[in-house]
């Protein structure tokens, strides 16, 4: 199975050997899928940089370096970036008014300024609560190789790859040890769920102060836009103008009020000409005559769904 | 919409079959009525039975009979002494007479005449038979010509003796004749006075015992042609036959004394005899006169049927021939002034409802029910046990009921009346579909008694007939009733059915036979541990008091000064009510009927010791509520917060008395994790405006409330906790509190903001589809654990105090999804709403009274849900409208309709706080809810098949057979590991699509030391 999906898809297969353990004492064989990697956003180092889908769950950058390293020689791996790495990383942290603003308004950073910046954002980060990640089965990767020609040559490699004694073997070789999975994996997580109440609380600290700068320069920045006509000539409308704007609570209040007062006056309006009260008799009527029809299909599905109208014995 | 209008529908009502104007026009309302009418209908043509088919030649056998006996020669008249001594060896055929046997010396004679008559009767002539009888049975009745007997016959079993004979005499030329038929004697409907000659084709009888269930199954059906010779109409005269007179004279020596007791089984036993024509013609007159006479009546037959009801004294004594009675007495009368209670133009659900309505009103149970043209002296009719007299023959058709099944027919009439009414559910499966006659559904406490071989001469004096088992039983239950007093709601005494004898002469073995009482307890009551009597004052109730309690009784004084006799029962308390209740039946039983504890064996409380439930864990629970009191107390003074607090909602299974284990204080040392809680506040426009941020700011709460708690109370201990989460989005922290002396809680805040956000993210169409994907995910959990749970937790919480049994029954019910492996995948809440829904939703059966019915019950419900076609809905309060429960049901049809296969939705369960349907049962597989379907199914089969000898451990045993993989852990390691994270224990295969191996061994990888064996099945 695995020989047969190689070509479709422009994939090639990586078999990879896993040793036996003492819990499981099998010899299996794990396929990785890999190609080159083309994202629909093409980015620059796409040329260097290869696609791998399937991998195992308990991957790590060690693991791969290792495994290339095996495949095509040291110094070819650079580094590799997981699924869920890339998910987390697009969450914005920004103030709400500075995330509107900048759709308008791109504001140039100063180098220095943006390291600077990195690094608050780097303290402000909540320590890890695992040791040690976990990828969800079936999971991919991208990784990101010296040059064009690693892309070349790895994949070649593979394509030598036939006979099952060659295969290279999964956590073979691995220079810098990587933290051990089971009960002791387990109880780091433990421990590390608690970081303490002040490692949170100087984490928090920074982050927020990041965060009310940001916000404070969005609100200036906003003060500023509000006195500057663009290139066009126009003056951007900014929140905080001279009266404030409503609240979304009180908007919300105000619409309910209406629509309250429209249900009244129609309510006043029923049960006051004949016609609708004869009107809604007749509905009344049809209603009933829908009703037994209901019945009557329910009943007959359920004749049709066998033994329902046989007594248990 | 002409055909509407008043007029016509006055026109209409003649009319048979569904009509639309007879629906409208119904008492029980619009909704749910006429589903019930047309599936009545389909009930009816569902059982009907083809008569020619079920009985091949059965006429023509019927028919050879009356031949044969018409053609018989008259013989005798002989002395009675004779005749069972040479006759019946002679003939070697043996003569039933019924016990006492008659004495050596009797004067009178037997002999056989032509019969005056003979006819098929009963169920078969008016075709009311229904394919799920357990047996058929066509009746034929032999009169016997009034030469046969004197004046004086009625006293002293003399007809009974001549009776006997003549049936002998029919027997014997019968056998002879028809050598393809089987010849037993019975007992007709257990009464021991009446024997009657069965015949039964041969070869069918040799298959069914081979074959058993098979045979019944198939089209040919199990009958039997019964032969009951009776007296001719109104041949004794009832006058010395009213319930008050003695027809028993030989009895004992003291002959003045016997001759004031009454015999009115005896009496009515004879009055029946010559009752038969007449109640046929009623019978045959009411199908004439009222069109759905017959539906009605098979309607009634299923009904009784499946609540285990039928002639038969060991059914109860009330069967299909008093319902069809009942309700032809009613089409003539009834009402207050003699006016008829049932018109003969209803439809037959509307006569099965208002004779239902009758039964469940009129009390049989307590008062003596007359119909027909008013007596003069009710005193004649008196007796104990249920009487509904029939004035115009005279005659009180219940005699052969027992008192407790009376209760039980009164109770169950009660329950349909309810279910029928309830207009929010289809009730038509529990009123016909269901299988009620199941003891473990039903009761909660159960005795086998031993019936001493020489109780029923030795302890009740002279016997009116009566089968002294039954007698036996109508003592033992008054004695129970009596005992027990308002700690048993229900009593009911099952005894041993009556067997088929051999026609040839050979002697009974009598051996030794037991009763089953069953009784559904009161939990309240029953646990209350000192029984008050009357007051000490006045004398004569007080010494009943002593006399019926014996030297145990005591005097107690209240703090009102007022003294009353009373007995203690206090010892026992600890063993909650089972042990109290099992302390007086003991205790009664023993003093009253001399019934040793080796007679006595006791079942019903297996089940709570499986997990051993005990009442002192109704107080854990409560120290816990007042530990969270304290500690939501202790949060509200905080002072220094930013935000002002609106509220503080428990939402741990703990809080709701729904927790497996009892809790225990300081539980972190166990590895248990604390009660969770969500704190929110007021709204607040603070709350920064981007969902990361938020969570940020949540931390930030918790630490400033940890900081302030620490600082305000002693004895306190924080952690913040950070929660696994995968996203910057989701809630990232927890904070557990920990009271060095108590119990210790984990703390969440909820943020309306995040919530607002989500929500316009969720519906925001400019955004990319996983983005709104991803939101709604978030959203629907925040909602899960900020407005569903706290929500959720004060029901089960309300309900458990206002249903006792709920809280073991929830937590019997937790432990059967663990021990089955089925505990990860279906939530605890989810758990607890099935449990409650069974309390809620009890038709047929009354409200769960203890955790063994209250868990059968849910799992009875499990077994036959049909989750494609309906959604559960628990609707606790009765708050979701009409049109909120149809918005429901077309949310599931939408459902079913996008995803036919039920691969993402499979349960659907909705409550007044989530309509959606989908928050409880979420990411739960197929495969997962079709194998609680099927454990459930198998479960309550056990339950229904073994009944009372079911050992409950088999239940919760779970074999690992089924699974594909199993996965052992070890556990030294799980013992170092201070909390369990949720490892899984088994795989399902059908994950497993590839690579199976590598799978395995990623497993095997990521569980390192933790996993101790890995084993696969083979052959797949």
């Amino acid at each position: 199975m695995p020989e047969n999906s190689t070509s479709s898809d422009g994939f090639s297969t990586l078999p990879i050997s896993i040793p036996p353990l003492p819990s499981y004492p099998v010899h299996a064989t794990h396929y990785i899928y890999l190609r080159r990697n083309a994202p629909r956003i093409a980015t620059a180092d796409d040329s260097r940089s290869l696609y791998l889908s399937n991998i195992p769950t308990d991957s790590t950058e060690a693991h791969f370096r290792a495994l290339f390293t095996n495949l095509v020689g040291a110094g070819r791996f650079e580094s590799i970036t997981f699924e869920q790495d890339k998910r987390s990383a697009k969450i914005s942290h920004e103030p709400a008014q500075a995330e509107r603003l900048a759709k308008h308004h791109k504001k140039r950073k100063r180098e220095d300024e943006e390291l600077q910046y990195r690094k608050e954002e780097a303290a402000a980060e909540l320590p890890e609560t695992w040791s040690r990640e976990l990828h969800r089965s079936g999971s991919s990767a991208v990784a990101l190789l010296a040059d064009e020609k690693s892309v070349d040559s790895i994949l070649k490699a593979v394509k030598k790859l036939t006979k099952p004694k060659k295969y290279p073997v999964w956590g073979e070789g691995l220079k810098d040890g990587v933290p051990v999975f089971g009960a002791q994996w387990l109880m780091a997580h433990n421990k590390l769920s608690y970081p303490g109440n002040d490692v949170v609380q100087a984490v928090v600290d920074t982050y927020f102060t990041v965060f009310n700068r940001k916000e404070e320069e969005a609100h200036q920045l906003a003060k500023r836009l509000r006195n500057e006509p663009d290139e066009d000539g126009f003056v951007m409308v900014t929140r905080g103008g001279r009266s404030a704007p409503a609240r979304r609570d009180e908007a919300e209040e105000a619409r309910q009020k209406m629509l309250d007062k429209q249900q009244k006056k129609k309510d006043e309006m029923q049960n006051f000409y004949r016609f609708q009260l004869r009107e809604k008799r007749k509905a009344e009527q049809l209603e009933l005559v829908k009703k037994f029809d209901e019945d009557k299909r329910k009943v007959q599905a359920m004749r049709e769904r066998r033994g329902r109208f046989r007594p248990e014995m | 919409m002409e055909s509407n209008s008043p007029k016509r529908r006055k026109l209409d009502h003649t009319h048979t079959g569904p009509i639309f104007e007879s629906v409208a026009s119904s008492s029980m309302g619009a909704s749910g009525s006429s589903a019930f009418v047309l599936e009545t209908d389909e009930l009816l043509k569902e059982v009907k039975l083809d008569y020619s088919k079920a009985f091949p030649g059965i006429d023509q056998t019927l028919r050879q009979f009356k031949e044969a006996i018409e053609g018989l020669e008259q013989y005798g008249p002989v002395p009675i002494d004779e005749a069972s001594a040479t006759w019946e060896k002679t003939n070697r055929t043996a003569i039933p007479y019924p016990d006492p046997k008659p004495a050596k010396n009797c004067p009178y004679k037997v002999s056989f005449e032509k019969p005056t008559h003979i006819n098929v009767v009963g169920s078969y002539t008016s075709q009311t038979m229904v394919k799920s009888q357990s047996n058929f049975a066509v009746d034929m009745i032999v009169v016997m010509p009034a030469t046969l007997f004197s004046e004086k016959d009625y006293r002293d079993y003399r007809y009974f003796y001549k009776r006997a004979f003549f049936l002998a005499y029919i027997t014997d030329a019968l056998r002879r004749k028809f050598s393809d038929l089987d010849f037993t004697y019975t007992n007709f409907n257990g009464n021991a006075l009446l024997p009657v000659l069965i015949a039964r084709p041969q070869a069918q009888s040799s298959k069914t015992q081979t074959t058993g269930k098979r045979e019944s199954q198939g089209k040919q059906i199990n009958y039997e042609i019964r032969i009951l010779p009776n007296a001719p109409e109104g041949y004794f005269p009832a006058a010395k036959l009213s319930a008050t007179s003695n027809s028993i004279r030989r009895n004992g020596s003291d002959e003045s004394k016997d001759s004031k007791i009454p015999t009115p089984f005896y009496n009515s036993t004879l009055k029946s005899e010559s009752q038969f024509v007449s109640y046929l013609k009623l019978l045959h007159r009411t199908s004439n006169t009222c069109a759905s006479f017959k539906d009605a009546c098979i309607l009634g037959r299923t009904w009784l049927q499946q609540r285990g009801f039928g002639g038969d004294v060991a059914d109860g004594g009330f069967g299909h021939f008093h319902w069809a009675v009942l309700m032809a007495l009613l089409l003539q009368t009834g009402g207050r002034k003699g006016e008829p209670i049932l018109s003969p133009s209803l439809h037959a659900s509307q006569l099965f409802k208002a004779t239902l309505q009758y039964l469940a009103s009129s009390n049989l149970h307590k008062k003596l029910v007359v119909l027909g043209p008013k007596m003069t002296t009710p005193d004649v009719v008196r007796q104990t046990g249920p009487v509904l007299y029939d004035a115009a023959r005279e005659i009180n058709i219940l005699f052969n009921m027992t008192t407790w099944s009376a209760f039980m027919l009164n109770e169950h009439a009660k329950l349909s009346i309810t279910a029928i009414n309830d207009p929010q559910v289809d009730q038509f499966d529990s009123l016909f579909i269901t299988k009620v006659n199941q003891p473990l559904q039903m009761f909660d406490l159960f005795i086998n008694i031993n019936v001493p071989s020489n109780a029923a001469q030795t302890l009740f004096g002279v016997s009116d007939g009566r089968s002294p088992i039954v007698a036996f039983a109508e003592n033992i239950y008054r004695t129970l009733k009596k005992a027990l007093g308002e700690r048993a709601k229900l009593i009911n005494i099952q005894v041993p059915k009556p067997t088929a004898w051999k026609v040839t002469p050979s002697s009974r073995k009598s051996k030794t036979e037991s009763i089953l009482v069953g009784i559904m307890c009161d939990p309240a009551k029953a646990s209350q541990g000192r029984e008050f009597g009357p007051l000490y004052e006045q004398k004569k109730d007080a010494a009943k008091f002593r006399e019926f309690w014996g030297d145990i009784s005591e005097l107690w004084q209240f703090p009102s000064g007022e003294i009353v006799e009373s007995v203690n029962w206090n010892e026992h308390s600890p063993l909650g009510y089972f042990g109290i209740c099992q302390a007086i039946i003991r205790y009664i039983l023993k003093s009253r009927l001399k019934l040793t504890d080796d007679d006595l064996e006791f079942h019903g409380q297996e089940f709570s010791n499986i997990i051993s439930l005990s009442p002192a864990d109704k107080v854990s629970f409560g120290a816990v509520k007042a530990a969270f009191s304290v500690f939501e107390k202790d949060v509200r003074e905080l002072g220094d917060l930013p935000l002002s607090v609106r509220q503080i909602a428990p939402i741990g299974p703990e809080m709701r008395y729904a927790s497996l284990r009892s809790p225990t204080p300081n539980q972190r040392k166990q590895g248990v994790t604390p009660i969770n809680a969500v704190l929110s506040f007021e709204a607040s426009g603070k709350w920064p405006e981007n969902i990361a941020s938020i969570q940020r700011a949540k931390i930030a709460l918790l630490l400033q409330i940890a900081h302030s708690l620490e600082e305000a109370k002693g004895g306190i201990k924080t952690h913040l906790g950070l929660e696994d989460a995968e996203r910057e989005t989701e809630n990232l922290a927890f904070l557990d509190i920990i009271y060095e002396s108590g119990f210790s809680f984990r703390l969440r805040v909820h943020s309306d903001q995040e919530e607002t956000l989500l929500d316009r993210q969720t519906k925001d169409q400019t955004l990319d589809r996983h983005v709104r994907t991803e939101a709604a995910a978030l959203l629907s959990s925040v909602r899960w654990r900020s407005a569903i749970l706290p929500l959720h937790n004060q029901t089960i919480s309300t309900y458990c105090t206002r249903f006792p049994a709920l809280s073991p029954s929830i937590r019997l019910a937790k432990h059967w999804f663990n021990s089955h492996r089925l505990g990860n995948h279906f939530n605890e809440p989810l758990i607890e709403l099935f449990v409650l829904q069974a309390f809620l939703q009890p038709h047929p059966f009354p409200i769960p009274s203890s955790a063994s019915t209250g868990f059968l019950r849910t799992l009875l419900m499990l077994a036959s849900y049909d989750w494609r076609e309906e959604p559960m809905i628990i609707d606790p309060s009765d708050s979701l409208s009409a049109t909120e429960r149809l918005d429901i049901s077309t949310r599931l049809e939408a459902w079913r309709k996008i995803d036919a296969n039920m691969n993402r939705t499979t349960l659907f369960v909705a409550t007044p706080f989530d309509v959606t349907g989908i928050a409880y049962t979420q990411n739960l597989p197929k495969v997962v809810a079709m194998r609680m379907t099927a454990l459930a199914r198998s479960a309550s089969k056990a339950t229904k098949d073994k009944g009372i000898e079911l050992d409950p451990r088999t239940l919760f045993q779970s074999g690992l057979r089924d699974y594909d993989v199993i996965i052992y852990l070890s556990a030294k390691a799980i013992k170092s590991v201070l909390r369990d994270d949720g490892t899984p224990t088994d795989v399902d295969a059908d994950t497993f699509e590839v690579n199976r191996e590598a799978v395995l061994a990623e497993i095997a990888r990521i569980g390192g030391d933790l996993i101790e064996k890995i084993d696969v099945k083979d052959g797949r």
